[in-house]
């Protein structure tokens, strides 16, 4: 388009923000305004917000704080995937649109509405209280203060990209158990757990750990690699996740949580017959798509670490067929270079 | 509401490490945290370089008389002598308190806590994680006043102390979800709202909340500020944010190039050249701009940090922060094309006045980290001496609180006083007439600032530069705020903290006006030197029935006298 062109060359290009708009105290339900400025090169989506909210209306609402991609104030989803709006190119953007020229910007997924972009933040503190994600410290109240531990650059380098995460919930915003399951731990909240459990310092691992295996915890995870995708600081959110899941297999056995068995149930399923027997699966309770979501990486990732080929899988319900076959594949390509990967290291 | 014995106003690390050592102090008190920004999205987090402390465990000769010296040398003498023992000292004590509760730090081959040189420090002992030490900080705390289940009202917004004679009753705040104004009546208040450089606006690196509403509040409720003319500039702040580019790119020999081509640092550092201390570099930079060899543009004068000739790996490689930072927001390439930047408002020095326990001159009033002066800064604040401010002072002061609340009776705030901060409130949302866009305001005030209360001031300029702050109050009056929601209203919690903005903005000009000396930060064309004899003092500013008065305060001595500060 060679007006494109003409307007990069000049540094200046015309650009609409369709922006969700919620007003709990006025609107009965949400609608889209469309905001349309001149955008420069390198001007960033908070930037162009500020701008909308100076100059064109005040009452759009967003969070904003260290504008640097820092805080993790800025989460929101823009043409459709969560991220930070601070760090986020206009002109990057305008690349993704869906309709030429107009970026959408809505809040994060699967927290509380407050306002336009803002969403409520409590319930991934609540989370966090829930799975003890603190350091609960094995130096002597006395000692406190008085010496170090001694830690290795290695143990450190075990939770170092751990500790990178800011919180901006973008992770828990693409998680697609937690859009289903409100009370699903969340990947951050997941993450965090991981951090603290691999930390020598720690005392409570064993509760952690105990905490995590229960309902709604690492088992219910689906493996469907969103949140590692859309992490904003590139954590290997995953690898947290397998960790954990290791760990609980490792320190109290595969027969003691209810995923862990229904994960080898499943495989065994799989394996024996070829097929997937709906009658053994849990189906009644969780829903088809849920069970499959759930019970199949972990199943894959024990078929792999056995090196038994998967077989193809048969599903007679007409329904769910589609959906399961697009989710085995990426769920055997996910699982398959995950493998590599640690196998790599 | 239930009077609490201790209000912590601020989440970043001096509020959560006050609310910590109150809980220890006496388990039995009932404290409340309050932060317009959830904890953890506190300025605390932006520090990236680290926090000093004399472990030794780098250099083994390092010592705490060390940290001192350099302190007060750093200080330019300003700083209070006992207060800078009482950092040094308490550094070691409280960077190993942290490192058990959980702080990650980079380690040693001998697994203790890494340590790196810093600007100013005789031997390395800035303690560091990785290059996001306050953020890893304030982890931490938060993490763990959540297991301590301290109690936290987030995204509520202070607004007033209540005020009964020489001491308070509590404070006043408005709850962001519900816009509803609660009252805190408290036996006690800390304030810990962080620094006040973002009156510099888009000539700041700091967050946008860094409007220094703690000292806005406590100084219109009669508490002095102190030292508020010392405000700290880094040389490379982005041109159209001010965002930080750290000293990291010229350490990598990024060059600094003016608009006909020079490498100008030869003038003024011959040696250094780039790698000069923070504020020549700075004074360099606004010399070659004023001087007219900076380049211009419709987001202000500035010039080249030239990156292009290191080559595309090391920057990859070594720089990977700072090209994704100038890609992100001034959309240029490092490897292709020289950074525009020029210096940046980076750290206020003053505050509310304290005592070396975070008490102010009102009882029951105490106040910690970037938002008090102890002083342990002075005239120049060390990189790496904040951080352990924050958590030193903070700590102290949440102590002190618990210990002191037993003397005060419970606060009760009556309801018309309530009633009239919302009226208050109310009454910006409904001006007619003429109006004026805060934004506008926000920004003006930034470029007054810039101009004549930078980084270069005289007299001539800075009696313009409060000229220009007296009438931005006035047009402030008919700023309208047209969210008329309830609900998070962010209008109207902009508009508040350009109130705060400009109302100490007036204590920094008078500061600067008065201080008739060249010291630390503070540079004065018409006064090139520093002047020991006549402002080897403090400032003082107290706002009396409505007008700014001056005040000034001894400089606490005892350990080192008065040498020339150089390097
Ligand atoms: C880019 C950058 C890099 C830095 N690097 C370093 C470094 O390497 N080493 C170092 O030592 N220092 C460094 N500093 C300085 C240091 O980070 C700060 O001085 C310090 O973190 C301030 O901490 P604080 O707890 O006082 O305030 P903040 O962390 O700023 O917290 C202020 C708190 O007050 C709350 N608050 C403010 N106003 C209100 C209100 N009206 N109502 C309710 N709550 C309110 C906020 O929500 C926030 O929780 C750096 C600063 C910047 C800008
Ligand atoms: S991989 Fe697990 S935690 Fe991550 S988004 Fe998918 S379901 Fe959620
Ligand atoms: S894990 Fe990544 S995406 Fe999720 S909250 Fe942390 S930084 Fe954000
Ligand atoms: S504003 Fe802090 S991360 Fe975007």
């Amino acid at each position: 388009m060679p007006e494109t062109i003409d307007q990069y060359q000049e540094g200046k290009r015309d650009v609409t923000f369709r922006v969700f708009r919620f007003n709990p105290q006025v609107d009965s339900k949400p609608y889209f305004d469309d905001y349309t400025i001149s955008a420069e090169r390198g001007i960033t989506v908070l930037r162009s917000l500020n701008y909308i909210k100076e100059h064109v209306d005040a009452s759009l609402s967003f969070r904003a704080f260290c504008q640097a991609g820092i805080c993790g104030s800025c989460g929101m989803r823009v043409n459709g995937i969560s991220k930070l709006a601070c760090t986020s190119q206009v002109w990057d953007e305008l690349d993704k649109c869906r309709e030429p020229g107009i970026i959408k910007v809505e809040p994060l997924r699967s927290l509380p509405m407050i306002k336009d972009l803002i969403v409520d933040m409590d319930p991934l503190v609540d989370k966090m209280k829930h799975y003890s994600n603190w350091i609960e410290t094995t130096m002597p109240l006395a000692e406190i203060g008085k010496k170090e531990f001694l830690v290795s650059e290695k143990e450190f380098h075990r939770y170092d990209k751990a500790t990178d995460c800011i919180l901006c919930a973008s992770c828990v915003s693409e998680c697609s158990i937690l859009r289903a399951n409100k009370e699903y731990v969340s990947p951050a909240v997941l993450l965090k757990s991981y951090r603290m459990n691999v930390d020598s310092r720690d005392g409570i691992h064993d509760v952690r750990l105990s905490e995590l295996v229960k309902d709604h915890g690492v088992w219910d995870c689906t493996h469907c690699y969103r949140c590692q995708e859309s992490c904003v600081k590139s954590i290997p959110i995953m690898e947290a996740i397998h960790a954990i899941r290791e760990d609980a297999i490792e320190c109290r056995g595969p027969k003691d949580t209810s995923g862990a068995k229904h994960a080898e149930a499943f495989m065994e399923d799989i394996e024996k017959k070829g097929k997937l027997v709906e009658a053994t699966l849990p189906i009644r309770t969780n829903g088809m798509v849920w069970t499959l979501r759930n019970l199949l990486p972990m199943a894959m990732k024990m078929i792999v670490k056995r090196r038994t080929p998967p077989p193809p899988p048969l599903v007679k319900s007409a329904k769910g067929i589609k959906v399961f076959r697009a989710m085995f594949r990426e769920m055997t390509e996910h699982v398959k270079q995950d493998h590599l990967k640690s196998h790599k290291k | 509401m239930k009077p609490f014995d201790i209000v912590i106003v601020g989440g970043g690390g001096a509020g959560l490490y006050a609310a910590m050592e109150a809980m220890k102090t006496n388990p039995s008190l009932n404290i409340a945290v309050l932060s317009k920004v959830y904890p953890n999205r506190s300025h605390t987090s932006a520090a990236q370089g680290g926090a000093n402390a004399a472990l030794g465990n780098t250099a083994k000769d390092d010592t705490i008389e060390m940290h001192i010296f350099d302190t007060i040398k750093g200080s330019d003498y300003l700083a209070d002598q006992d207060a800078v023992d009482v950092l040094c000292s308490e550094a070691p004590k409280i960077i190993r308190e942290l490192e058990n509760i959980g702080t990650p730090w980079s380690r040693l081959e001998d697994n203790t806590i890494a340590q790196r040189p810093f600007g100013g420090a005789g031997r390395p002992r800035c303690c560091y994680c990785a290059d996001k030490t306050g953020h890893t900080i304030l982890q931490t705390l938060y993490e763990q006043c959540l297991r301590k289940g301290v109690i936290f009202f987030n995204e509520y917004f202070a607004l007033k102390l209540s005020v009964n004679g020489s001491r308070s009753r509590g404070l006043l705040a408005m709850n962001m979800k519900t816009g509803k104004v609660e009252a805190f009546p408290a036996k006690t208040v800390i304030f810990a709202t962080g620094g006040y450089a973002k009156m510099y606006w888009n000539r700041s690196s700091n967050a946008a909340g860094n409007t220094g509403d703690g000292q806005a509040i406590a100084y219109r409720a009669g508490i002095p500020m102190k030292d508020m003319e010392f405000v700290q500039f880094h040389p490379t702040g982005l041109r159209k944010s001010g965002l930080l580019v750290t000293e990291g790119a010229r350490g990598e020999g990024g060059f600094l190039i003016n608009k006909d081509g020079e490498r100008f640092m030869a003038r003024y550092a011959k040696e250094k050249m780039e790698l000069g201390p923070r504020d020549l570099v700075s004074r360099s930079i606004e010399t070659e701009i004023l001087e007219g060899r900076g380049f211009d543009s419709p987001a202000g004068k500035y010039i080249h940090l030239d990156l292009t000739h290191l080559g595309a790996d090391l920057i990859k490689a070594r720089l990977p922060q700072i090209r994704e930072m100038s890609l992100n927001f001034e959309g240029v390439d490092p490897i292709e094309e020289p950074i525009p930047v020029r210096p940046t408002a980076h750290y206020s020095m003053g505050g509310i006045d304290t005592d070396n326990f975070g008490r102010t001159i009102m009882e029951g009033v105490y106040a910690a980290g970037e938002c008090a002066c102890v002083s342990v800064h002075g005239a120049n604040r060390l990189g790496g001496n904040s951080l352990l401010d924050i958590l030193v002072f903070g700590r102290i002061a949440g102590r002190t609180a618990a210990e002191e609340a037993g003397k005060f009776e419970p606060g009760t705030i009556s309801e018309a006083e309530l009633k009239d901060s919302v009226d208050d409130l109310r009454s910006r949302m409904q001006p007619s007439g003429h109006y004026e866009r805060y934004g506008a305001l926000r920004e003006e005030l930034g470029q007054t600032l810039a101009l004549n209360v930078g980084i270069f001031r005289e007299a001539s300029l800075v009696k313009k530069g409060i000229n220009d702050i007296s009438e931005l109050q006035d047009r402030f009056k008919k700023v309208r705020v047209f969210d008329s929601s309830d609900v998070f209203n962010t209008n109207l919690m902009q508009v508040l903290e350009l109130q705060n903005m400009l109302d100490l903005a007036e204590t920094v000009a008078a500061g600067a006006l008065a201080r008739e000396e060249s010291r630390g930060s503070h540079t004065r064309i018409d006064f090139p030197v520093r002047d020991d004899e006549k402002w080897h003092k403090h400032t003082l500013a107290t706002r009396i029935n409505g007008k700014i008065s001056a005040g000034e305060k001894p400089v606490t001595m005892g350990r080192y006298e008065l040498q020339e500060r150089t390097y």
